[in-house]
């Protein structure tokens, strides 16, 4: 029960953190820092796929009502998720994954966590930025945000796991 | 049977992810044309709160370059104030003459949550319908034009600026000289830079030439501020220029606007509605 208490607690702490600080920087080059993906990613290891991607609906929901971006965000979660079980299975050791873990940088490794959550962060980053241009002539600027994106996003979420992320729900 | 249930189970899958995807691009593609539903933008009531607690906590941060711009453009109207200039004729000055007549009217604003990186981009503002706000308004500030009005519930509404992919604002290029007529667009790059599409390129378009409103339209009045032209390059294959114009607005940091209401919109509106179609 604990554990799940912590999820919740980290399900507000993303969704403000994204909202009312990440989403209102201003960094320029068209980089935009998204933390929300993170959250997804280090969901519990049991956890189903449906269950998964009515997660990243509600949380995508919420982060675009409040940054006036009507479904982007939803979308691109839900697309996330989705992808999350595909990826794990593939990149999974043979016996399967420890229910014991989760999948953080500090439970399985720079490696795993490196190759698995780069990939998902890259595919979530251009299908959002690929809905928000809605242009397909213009794949070299949205391939340039999702690139410049994509890496400030990966290195936040290292920044997080290794200096907030101290919180681990154990059963 | 066994892989009959293993598709299914496949199936169901991917069938919920298609309908959660389907909802969210349903409201995306819907919201960008017309929104319906105000409990799904920052204009429901908890959201407008929580942003309002926000920008209350940051709204201190560029206080004193907006309070030097108020200054800067209190100077500029109070030398247009007959009260204070120095008469010439010492006969009387009549200041309540009949031959203006006042056509717009203003309502003052505060952004509460705004963003410029986006493809489109929409500010918040803390003025609703309670404040007479309504669908179509402009929206302005002293340097420039900033947006119009997308929707408006009781207390907060929604901008939809220029920096959006289809403001469409119609525009004057150079309105003393040559007049040119265009349209505001913008390409989702720099907020500091627009485009004038649609200026054929017969006419010299000249560097730092003005870009003011044309208040065709009934939205803003003539001759508001948006920008200086940039550069020009020709569009290929068409007899048009493509107009690159720096906005006076710098969007990153504005926080003060004007909402204008045109009293004589629905007059404007009666009359063209008269115009008979080609049936």
């Amino acid at each position: 029960m604990a554990a799940a208490y912590i999820h919740l607690f980290r399900f507000l702490i993303f969704t403000l953190l994204q909202i009312l600080v990440f989403n209102q920087l201003d960094v320029g080059f068209g980089i935009h820092l998204m933390i929300q993906p993170l959250f997804i990613m280090i969901l519990p290891f049991e956890m189903t796929v449906i269950p998964l991607m009515g997660v990243g609906f509600g949380m995508g929901a919420i982060i675009d009502i409040f940054s006036n971006t009507f479904g982007l965000y939803t979308s691109s979660l839900v697309l996330l998720a989705y992808l999350r079980p595909i990826i794990f299975k593939l990149y999974g050791p043979r016996e399967g994954y420890d229910p014991l873990k989760e999948p953080t940088i500090n439970d399985m490794g720079f490696r795993w966590f490196s190759l698995v959550y780069g990939m998902l962060l890259g595919l979530h980053t251009f299908w959002f930025f690929l809905l928000e241009m809605f242009e397909l002539g213009r794949i070299g600027f949205i391939l340039q945000k999702t690139i410049l994106s994509g890496i400030f996003s990966f290195l936040l979420a290292l920044l997080i796991q290794s200096f907030i992320l101290k919180l681990k729900p154990r059963k | 049977m066994r892989n009959l249930i293993a598709f299914l189970q496949r199936f169901r899958i991917f069938l919920v992810f298609a309908l959660l995807q389907f909802l969210a691009l349903y409201w995306y593609v819907t919201f960008l044309s017309f929104p319906r539903n105000q409990f799904l933008t920052t204009n429901n009531h908890i959201a407008a709160r929580v942003l309002e607690w926000e920008h209350n906590l940051t709204k201190h941060f560029n206080l004193s370059e907006n309070n030097t711009k108020l200054q800067w453009e209190n100077i500029y109207w109070r030398k247009r104030e007959p009260k204070f200039m120095y008469q010439l004729t010492r006969t009387n000055v009549k200041i309540n003459d009949t031959i203006f007549q006042q056509q717009y009217s203003y309502i003052p604003a505060e952004i509460i949550n705004s963003s410029v990186s986006r493809r489109n981009n929409y500010f918040t503002l803390n003025v609703g319908k309670a404040q007479g706000v309504d669908r179509g308004m402009g929206v302005f500030c002293h340097e420039g034009v900033v947006g119009v009005i997308h929707y408006s519930s009781d207390h907060y509404s929604l901008v939809k600026t220029v920096l959006t992919r289809d403001i469409n604002i119609d525009v004057v290029i150079d309105m003393k000289k040559s007049n040119m007529q265009g349209i505001l667009k913008w390409d989702g790059k720099n907020p500091r830079y627009g485009m004038v599409t649609g200026v054929n390129n017969d006419l010299d378009v000249k560097k730092w030439s003005l870009v003011e409103t044309r208040g065709g339209s009934g939205i803003f009045p003539r001759g508001i501020p948006i920008g200086k032209v940039s550069s020009t390059e020709p569009v290929e294959g068409q007899a048009l220029w493509k107009v690159e114009i720096l906005f006076n607005v710098d969007y990153r940091r504005l926080q003060r606007v004007y909402v204008i209401k045109n009293l004589h919109l629905e007059e404007q509106t009666t009359l063209e509605a008269r115009i008979p179609t080609d049936d």
